[in-house]
């Protein structure tokens, strides 16, 4: 590992997220080619990223949401 | 409109009011307007609450709390956000109070070195972290892969924890989950970094225990 991966790790979720500007996101990319522990870095983020991601798939209880709904609106009729 | 949800209702008997046209109801004093709104953003406040809290009776607290402490000053809300993001920066501080009641989840700060690629002794770490498109069969079921990430999410200190579930899983951008949190978009980057780090290294290490017993 080289200054260059570390300072590109630090960096590497702004990247994965589109938020770093062009000029940074084209040195990341140029690096990555000739760098398969920040590839495997890059990649093992992503998928992580991913499973958080399809968390928000969860459902609750429709039971759950009917019993909050009376709760607040108990509350606030008194 | 008995055994009927009144967002079902209003879809088929009108169109499907916009978050404004809620406010505006219930600022002249719509009950209904107020049921569409926990109908509409109830699941997301409660599952928000649940991934914090870890416990359902928590999440219907902080839940229950969110939306009366809403519409108790919803008068006062301009409008400067969404309403949804409003939501949840009442359900944040809810969920903070929470924490700091229990005094069972302290503070810590996780350290970037600890993440870093090829540390010493480390040389050639590969990380197990399963396929998400590879398909439901391939490394663990549904209902397993949400258990370990549930996991893993309880095991992140509190202000990690928040920012990771505001960001990844419910999609808010930088700036909005700054503005959420009242922190900078900086220490929102920082801290999803190192959240996102934790969590491929708690993920992994689960199925390295599970490929090599």
């Amino acid at each position: 590992m080289n200054s260059e991966c570390r300072t590109y790790f630090e960096r590497i979720s702004e990247f994965l997220d589109g938020e770093l500007d062009r000029d940074l996101c084209a040195k990341i990319e140029s690096h990555l080619q000739d760098c398969p522990e920040c590839r495997e870095c890059l990649e093992s983020l992503r998928r992580t990223i991913e499973l958080c991601r399809r968390m928000a798939e969860e459902e609750i209880d429709p039971g759950v949401l009917a019993r909050l709904k009376r709760a607040v609106l108990e509350a606030l009729n008194h | 409109m008995q055994g009927e949800s009144v967002v079902n209702h209003m879809e088929k008997t009108a169109s499907n009011p916009s978050d404004e046209q809620l406010v505006a109801s219930f600022r002249e004093g719509s009950a209904e307007a107020m049921e569409i709104i926990v109908e509409r953003y109830g699941n997301r406040i409660l599952r928000f609450g649940l991934k914090m809290c870890g416990h359902l009776q928590d999440a219907e607290d902080i839940s229950q709390e969110t939306f009366l402490s809403a519409f108790r000053y919803l008068d006062s809300f301009r409008g400067e956000t969404r309403l949804i993001n409003w939501l949840f920066k009442i359900a944040s501080r809810a969920c903070m109070r929470k924490r700091r009641k229990k005094k069972d989840e302290p503070d810590r700060e996780i350290s970037l070195d600890a993440w870093l690629p090829e540390r010493p002794g480390d040389e050639g770490r590969s990380y197990q972290i399963p396929d998400p498109d590879a398909g439901p069969d391939a490394h663990l079921d549904r209902k397993e892969m949400k258990k370990v990430i549930g996991e893993a999410m309880r095991q992140l200190p509190p202000h990690y924890r928040i920012v990771l579930n505001l960001r990844d899983v419910e999609g808010f951008s930088t700036r909005e989950t700054a503005d959420i949190l009242e922190i900078s978009e900086q220490a929102i980057k920082t801290r999803l970094h190192r959240a996102r780090l934790f969590m491929r290294e708690k993920i992994s290490e689960y199925f390295e225990e599970e490929a090599y017993g």
